[in-house]
């Protein structure tokens, strides 16, 4: 399964594409080089340049989102997650961040390579995007239709009363009561979870191929998570779009994603399907954060730890950046030397450790 | 408004050992509207919670963003004043004391609050932070405070040359350290811990309960620990008290109340918690609705519009908190059907079948 295949599937016109000279041949990035993928980010990589120096916050992250289907970015605070989804949108502050390499593939057009005018047209409309906090993302001094019409204006051909009616009935699939009532209503007048849900109404208004979720139920309470996670399921299912997850709860990673990706420090570090990275996961970190996690009805007296805590970006340590939290490093030249690539260990599960055969089963 | 005016600085006759002891709390704030901006309702935060901590021992309060657990904390420390209720703290009872007695007081309640960055003051250094309250009780100044800092921070696995830092210099866990130095700084008896470690990353989170729990062993200390993570509250907590609209609506051992909920509330938590095994992705419960507004609760009972079991007496008579019959002794819970409950049965009733088809 080599996933360096520089061939884009559909012929959208894409930039002509030299692809990233191929490393090693059995060394690959973790994407999926068969089925049908959507969105393939490649080997990307978006650093900040700050006074201090070159944050690295992407550093050579490689993935495909299959269609249909439901990719998750897991990883604790600062791990690029978020850059990741920003870069795939563009929408990477510059300054002082810049996309320094890569491509992002949508259908095998290098969305990098687009003029802003084109990129206009993709986002909102072919990629979509919902955040953790529908309160920021929604303008507080329009009412909610406003807004869910203004969308669909921007990007579909429809206009005025047509437009008005989609945006209710778009209310109404994602489960808002009183939807004609609550067209008319202001962000401030809803609560967290209608709030979310305005926000994936608006995100889906325009048929989106790939709807981004960068912490979608992050702020909301248990029963409303419980909610909006049945809520993107359901829709996924009526309509077939991919979903990148982006999230730092391996719970909800549990209960909707397909496919998952660990990031670490810029890099990811694990990738496999959900059912094998839950029940076999081989990288000290994923399998560090398992055990770190209380449980219910686990009744354990003391919980596991990683030791110390996630490196700053502007200092990544030497070799392997998890080697100084490592229980398996101590004493590992090459942990410490050298970064490990992400290499294929069993049927499309990666891992970037170099002890990976060592790491029993949790 | 508050009872602090009414009734003197009496020692409680007590039979228990509660080292707190929480009756029939209320925190109303008032809402005011209209001309003249009158009073025109209440928000009832807080409206009628009772419980006891034992000393050594960790109650877990866990709920939903506006049950009120939070305002709980801050009423017991009188950081907010109480509308009407009784707190005794080893036997004196907190809302009469007066300003000097409180100031006593204040030693041995402290609080640890959810945000590490909003709870430190970014202008002063750590040992200004973790000493302040050294000075301002009048126990130590000079170099005998920096001793004493320094052992606090060693004491939270930081090291004393932190002390001369300012928090920007820190992690999110370090910060949440300092903290917990702070709270520790007084030899405190009860901490109030608001959601210590719903802020911090996954891999720092054991960090820190595992830091407040040895502390807890060494120092002997109680805790009230507030947090909406019910994996968290289980594993950290003696026991749990679940609330919903300013009430508590089922008391028990964390054991207990995991293995067996009797309010259709707290089965509805449990089997809506994402957990982390996707072995498990299961037809889960989606409770419909959401929590009302303290300013208008329901009649009756103030979970009956989301609830399955719902029946006529739970539309117009409030159930009291009660020992739930079969259950072991100290086991309540606020519900007139709660002796038909028996586990999963919300989320049998309740159960949404994923259409993205299970299995997976």
């Amino acid at each position: 399964m080599s996933s360096e295949q520089t061939s884009p599937r559909s012929g959208a016109g894409g930039v002509a594409g030299a692809g990233p000279p191929s490393a090693a041949p059995v060394v690959g990035h973790g994407t999926a080089a068969d089925g049908d993928v959507v969105l393939q980010v490649k080997d990307l990589r978006t650093w900040f340049y700050m006074e201090e120096g070159i944050a690295k916050a992407v550093d050579g992250v490689s993935w495909g989102l299959p269609r249909g289907k439901t990719l998750a970015l897991v990883g604790e605070s600062g791990c690029g997650k978020s850059v990741t989804a920003l870069s795939i949108m563009r929408l990477v502050p510059d300054p002082p961040g810049r996309i320094v390499g890569g491509q992002v593939l949508l259908e095998g057009r290098d969305l990098l390579a687009l003029a802003e005018a084109q990129m206009r047209r993709i986002r909102g409309n072919r990629i979509a995007m919902i955040f953790q906090e529908p309160m920021t993302s929604l303008n507080p001094v329009f009412t909610v239709g406003n807004q869910i019409v203004e969308a669909i204006e921007l990007h579909q051909n429809i206009r005025g009363r047509a437009a008005w009616r989609l945006a209710v009935e778009m209310l109404q699939r994602v489960g808002i009561p009183a939807p004609a009532q609550r067209v008319h209503e202001y962000p401030h007048q809803l609560s967290g979870g209608m709030r979310q849900r305005v926000m994936i109404a608006m995100a889906l208004s325009c048929h989106p191929d790939v709807l981004i979720a960068d912490e979608p139920t992050t702020a909301l309470d248990v029963t409303i998570q419980a909610q909006i996670l049945d809520l993107l399921r359901k829709l996924q299912a009526e309509t077939g779009m991919s979903i990148l997850l982006i999230t730092h709860d391996l719970g909800v990673v549990a209960e909707i994603a397909d496919e998952v990706c660990v990031m670490y420090a810029s890099r990811i570090v694990e990738r496999a399907g959900v059912h094998e990275l839950f029940g076999n996961p081989r990288h000290p970190y994923t399998r560090g954060l398992f055990r770190s996690m209380p449980r219910l009805a686990a009744h354990k007296d003391r919980l596991e730890v990683i030791p110390g805590s996630v490196p700053n970006p502007l200092h990544f340590p030497s070799g392997c950046k998890f080697h100084p939290r490592c229980a398996l490093a101590p004493g590992c030249e090459r942990c410490r030397s050298e970064d490990p690539p992400l290499v294929e260990h069993g049927p499309g599960h990666w891992v970037a450790c170099w002890k990976a055969d060592q790491a029993s089963c949790r | 408004m508050g009872v602090s005016s009414v009734q003197p600085a009496t020692v409680q006759p007590s039979a228990d050992h509660s080292l707190l002891k929480v009756e029939d709390l209320r925190t109303w704030f008032p809402v005011r509207r209209g001309f003249f901006s009158r009073v025109r309702d209440y928000v009832r935060a807080v409206d009628g919670v009772s419980f006891r901590i034992a000393s050594g021992c960790t109650l877990g309060l866990v709920g939903e963003s506006g049950c009120g657990k939070t305002t709980v904390g801050r009423t017991i420390l009188r950081l907010i004043p109480a509308t009407g209720g009784r707190v005794w703290f080893d036997g004196r009872d907190v809302f009469a004391l007066g300003r000097s007695e409180l100031r006593a007081l204040r030693r041995q309640m402290q609080i640890i609050f959810q945000d590490p960055v909003g709870s430190l003051n970014p202008r002063m250094t750590v040992e200004t932070i973790v000493g302040e309250a050294l000075t301002v009780h009048g126990i130590a100044r000079g170099r005998a405070r920096r001793e004493r800092v320094a052992e606090l921070l060693e004491r939270v696995g930081l090291s004393p040359s932190h002390m001369t830092r300012y928090p920007h210099e820190f992690s999110g866990g370090q910060r949440q350290r300092i903290g917990i130095a702070r709270a520790l700084a007084l030899n405190p008896r009860l901490i109030v811990c608001d959601e210590p470690v719903s802020a911090l990353d996954v891999s720092i989170q054991s960090q820190i309960l595992n830091l407040l729990a040895d502390l807890q062993d060494e120092m002997h200390l109680s805790y009230l620990f507030i947090a909406h993570n019910l994996a968290v509250v289980e594993h950290f907590s003696d026991d749990v008290a679940v609330m919903y609209l300013g009430r508590i609506v089922e008391t028990a051992t964390a054991r207990e109340i995991y293995a067996n909920p009797r309010h259709p509330y707290t089965q509805a938590l449990l089997s809506a918690a994402p957990e982390p095994d996707p072995g498990r992705r299961r037809a889960r419960v989606v409770l419909p609705g959401e929590v009302p507004s303290p300013i208008a609760p329901p009649p009756g009972c103030h979970f009956h519009p989301r609830c399955p079991l719902a029946v006529d007496t739970c539309r117009r008579e409030a159930p009291a908190l009660r020992q739930v019959t079969g259950a072991p002794p100290g086991h309540l819970a606020a519900c007139h059907r709660a002796e038909e409950l028996r586990p999963h049965l919300i989320e049998e009733l309740l159960a949404v079948q994923t259409p993205s088809g299970l299995p997976r």
